[in-house]
């Protein structure tokens, strides 16, 4: 098990495919660990990616650092993955508290990634997110991991996704409840006291920005991925139809494969952001549909978009 | 080596002798902090955060008492100079960087039970098909998930406003703290053939 230092803390990584082959790096959500990533290594793996994954500080195999954590070493921690992979073609992407790590990295170090995808993500703490995050932690803190991840599961993902495990949702839990602990979790909750929005730094991401969002995301919804589309000058905003936050777990093979698509058009110059929306396919390698210009896709039913 | 009991007695029960060595030593670090707290007892309080010390000293307590009956007890005689060990790294250590004495003490404390009850996880070390019926089951869960709420006042001590001037020494003092409680507690375990580096 490698890991990388950054200063006194150790952070733990994998990392797979030929040397100077375009990389895709994967940074987790805040409860997630290197291993959910396994789909996408094989996924990606097969379609000549290199794959990097890590445990961000707190999480899983990476140190845990005891009293704060603060984002700007999550970011740093990010760096040294990046450096370590050289100087290949970098895809950096990112689920929820990731994918905010992801959005400052683009914003730090935009010169050393050649394409961003931000997952399920944010660039400021709406009142509905900061008291979700906060009933979040409270959770947390009187109940433990467990009781975390029982608020979580049926928040982010589907009825067909719950249904079949309902009776071993103990051991779906499990290894996640095993490897986090709860300090280090309310440690990377509480990175969040002193947080700034993003908003008005996200302007100088110039990579070209793939944002996907599920089409029922309830935690972060459909108007923190818009703050993304509208200041991300070349992005574009990609709804993942049925799916909710965390689809990266449930849809993983359609997710691999619109990583790999977007990643093979920005090598082969055909990426155009546009601020474009589009929906995308039920399933791997189906035909994106762009979202019909006339109606208004923030909202839930079918409403004609306002002239500007 | 694994990193969970084992292997299982037939009727899922943890093998007594994990049980006397884990309940030993967490009878020591929480016995410690029962101590501790209770020679900072005032006999009367007149100041609102006194009250959470009442309750961390009756937790730790129980905490103790729980072990004591649920634990199903062989003889140990490596226990002798291994409790030895433990109660000599509870003690009271200097606090580089704060001189008030009775702010080190307090600093000390805390550190201690944040690393008791941040970084021992008794629950986690019981596999999947370990007894739920069982009482040393039962109370491993029961002290595990105590823990995290008893962390919550050295969480809000050590972060609080009375700290900042002392932050970077609260928290050298604190990451010292976790590392040697760690260490304790992985020999511990390998003494008893778990493999506990998940918890360096």
């Amino acid at each position: 098990m490698p890991f990388l230092s950054h200063g006194s803390y150790r952070i733990r990584y994998e990392l797979d495919g030929p040397a100077g082959a375009p990389a895709y790096v994967l940074v987790n959500g805040l409860t997630q660990y290197s291993e959910l990533w396994a789909a996408y290594r094989e996924a990606l793996l097969g379609r000549g990616f290199r794959v990097a994954t890590f445990d961000l500080l707190g999480q899983g195999a990476s140190d845990k650092p005891t009293l704060f954590i603060n984002q700007d070493d999550q970011v740093a921690a990010l760096h040294l993955l990046v450096i370590e992979l050289g100087d290949g073609p970098i895809f950096l992407s990112g689920i929820s508290f990731g994918g905010l790590i992801a959005l400052r990295y683009a914003i730090e170090h935009g010169e050393r990634i050649v394409g961003l995808v931000p997952m399920s993500c944010f660039a400021e703490l709406s009142p509905q997110l900061l008291l979700i995050g906060n009933a979040l932690r409270t959770g947390l803190i009187l109940g433990g991991t467990g009781y975390l991840q029982d608020l979580l599961l049926p928040m982010n993902l589907s009825d067909q996704w719950l249904k079949p495990l309902l009776d071993k949702l103990d051991s779906v839990k499990r290894q996640g409840w095993l490897v986090n602990d709860v300090y280090a979790l309310q440690n990377l909750m509480e990175s969040f006291l002193d947080f700034q929005p993003l908003t008005p730094r996200l302007s100088s991401i110039t990579v070209p920005t793939m944002i996907l969002n599920g089409e029922f995301d309830f935690l972060t919804p459909r108007p923190l991925h818009e703050t993304l589309r509208v200041k991300i000058p070349n992005s574009s905003l990609v709804i993942i139809p049925r799916a909710y936050h965390a689809f990266t777990l449930e849809k993983s093979a359609l997710t691999a494969d619109l990583l790999a698509r977007f990643a093979d058009d920005v090598l082969a110059g055909r990426w155009q952001g546009n601020q474009a929306v589009w929906i995308a396919p039920d399933e791997p390698g189906g035909e994106l549909t762009p979202f019909p210009a006339e109606y208004d896709h923030l909202r839930a039913i079918p409403v004609k978009r306002t002239p500007s | 080596m694994s990193g969970f009991f084992g292997p299982l007695e037939s009727d899922g029960r943890v093998p007594r002798p994990q049980q006397t060595r884990v309940a030993a030593f967490l009878i020591s670090a929480h016995g410690a902090l029962a101590r501790q707290f209770a020679f900072t007892l005032p006999a009367r309080f007149d100041a609102a955060w006194q009250t959470e010390l009442n309750a961390q000293f009756y937790r730790e307590s129980e905490i103790v008492s729980l072990l004591m009956r649920a634990t199903s007890w062989v003889p140990d005689i490596a226990l002798g100079y291994m409790t030895a060990a433990w109660e000599t790294a509870w003690l009271p250590a200097p606090i580089e960087g704060i001189a008030d004495r009775s702010l080190a003490q307090a600093v000390h404390l805390a550190t201690l039970a944040h690393a008791v009850h941040a970084s021992i996880r008794p629950a986690a070390l019981l596999p999947v098909e370990a007894n739920g019926q069982d009482p040393f089951v039962v109370a491993l869960r029961r002290i595990e998930f105590e823990s995290g709420r008893l962390l919550q006042a050295q969480i809000l001590y050590l972060k609080g406003p009375d700290l900042v001037p002392h932050r970077d020494a609260v928290s050298a003092a604190l990451e010292k703290r976790h590392a040697s409680v760690r260490k304790l507690w992985r020999e511990t375990l390998e003494s008893i053939g778990i493999d506990a580096s998940r918890s360096e």
